[in-house]
């Protein structure tokens, strides 16, 4: 077996029976931000867009670093821009020009912060 | 602790003064960019919010008080859970399925998703983090009685413990078991017992004092 | 007038020709094991599963689309079946400590199994 054939067939995401600390029981009350997520999420599934198994493979497709310091929605949100990008639907010039666009939009308002 | 940063940081990164944090930003300008080719319309992401914010554990647990008042509900819950709820009017806006695992006197049920974290939001609302995150999706697979001990709950060896794993197109709701003591409950003080925790499985309904 | 109770069942499956994939392979009772295949890639059947053997409490429906070919847009089309495959936690895990009768269920795409 060569060193790196584990990565290859362990998906980093497929961690059933493999050893963990104890569990600490956090919650959190979805930031506005996360719920639009989700809500988009919901709504690119229904249209069939992205449908929810090709979200899951997207987030894989992240790579296990990322997958470990992004947090939940902050993994979904970048493999939404990723599998965009990949079905020809935007083009990741396109989203960058529009998120400068908001961002400025936001910064000459007086009070920001999402809702 | 390696996974530490999954939720010790803030979620909203507020970055200079006034703006918006970095994801949030994605967010709003891959909807809007979505929007803008027509692909769906903005009212469609404020219904589904609103969709989300309406499904909590308040409609699972009115839906194991019903059970358990309505032996012939139970019956078609657990034949076919998705069939059941929509038949009260809880609509599930997926493909999925649901299976409902009753807890009796032999089996006590809990649920997983080691891969990612599939859960029965239709009937139950968002899962909690610790449901998502490494330490519950890996070990209640293959220790599935430490898992239950570290949340309280301690089942009697002579007693089964099954845990369910979505991996695919079926979720899965636990029917705890009534306690003793709530014969003269009503269908609403019953539904006032079940938590979201003894929905997921990692916790029981502790017996109650009989009303008069 | 005839009471509906007394009225025989009516079972056209003589009749019928099914079409190729419309008979589940597995039905409830079976026992089946797990392929050993390592996917490049996506995959939603979890490692710890691989080989090993159970027996199918259920099969699901309604027939649905191989989750592993959803992963890369097939939304509709060329439908199987999904089997709720019951396990023995010592099957599964090596040194399992807790009850004998300790269990998991999992669906597993009709893809995945073969008859023992």
């Amino acid at each position: 077996m060569t060193q790196t054939e584990h990565l290859v067939k362990r998906m980093a995401n497929d961690i059933g029976g493999l050893p963990a600390d104890p569990i600490v029981r956090s919650e959190h009350e979805l930031e506005p931000w996360e719920k639009r997520c989700h809500a988009l999420a919901d709504v690119l599934d229904f249209h069939k867009i992205i449908n929810t198994e090709e979200k899951r493979r997207g987030v894989e497709a992240l790579g296990s670093e990322m997958v470990g310091k992004l947090s939940y929605y902050e993994r979904w949100i970048v493999a939404f821009a990723n599998l965009l990008y990949q079905k020809q639907i935007l083009h990741p010039t396109d989203l960058a020009l529009k998120m400068d666009e908001v961002a400025a939009r936001f910064s000459s308002e007086p009070t920001a912060s999402g809702s | 602790m390696p996974n530490a940063h999954e939720h010790d940081h803030p979620h909203t990164e507020i970055g200079q003064e006034g703006a918006l944090g970095y994801y949030d930003l994605m967010t709003r300008a891959v909807t809007e960019l979505l929007i803008h080719k027509g692909l769906f319309e903005a009212g469609e992401i404020r219904r589904q919010i609103e969709v989300l914010d309406s499904r909590t554990p308040a409609l699972g647990a009115k839906i194991v008080a019903r059970a358990w008042v309505d032996p012939a509900f139970k019956a078609r819950l657990l034949a076919n859970g998705r069939a059941a709820c929509e038949e009260l009017g809880i609509t599930f806006y997926d493909d999925t399925q649901l299976i409902v695992l009753e807890n009796t006197a032999q089996r006590h049920n809990l649920i997983v998703c080691t891969l990612c974290s599939c859960y029965p939001r239709p009937v139950l609302g968002l899962p909690p983090d610790w449901y998502k995150l490494k330490p519950y999706r890996a070990r209640a697979i293959s220790e599935p009685r430490a898992v239950l001990a570290e949340f309280g709950t301690i089942i009697p060896d002579n007693m089964e413990v099954v845990v369910n794993d979505s991996t695919a197109i079926v979720r899965f709701l636990v029917l705890p078991r009534r306690p003793a003591g709530t014969d003269r409950f009503s269908e609403a003080q019953l539904a006032d017992l079940v938590t979201r925790d003894t929905m997921i499985g990692v916790a029981v309904i502790s017996d109650q004092e009989p009303r008069p | 007038m005839t009471d509906a109770s007394s009225i025989p069942a009516l079972d056209l499956r003589a009749l019928v020709v099914l079409a190729i994939g419309e008979k589940p392979d597995f039905s409830e009772g079976d026992k089946v094991r797990v392929l050993t295949r390592s996917p490049i890639g996506h995959y939603r059947v979890p490692l710890y599963l691989r080989g090993k053997t159970g027996v199918v409490q259920a099969v699901i429906h309604p027939m649905a689309v191989d989750n592993e070919e959803e992963a890369y847009g097939r939304n509709a089309g060329s439908k199987g079946f999904y089997y709720r495959v019951a396990f023995a936690m010592a099957e599964v895990w090596p040194g399992y400590i807790g009850s004998t009768n300790d269990g998991l269920r999992i669906e597993v795409f009709q893809t995945w199994l073969e008859r023992v």
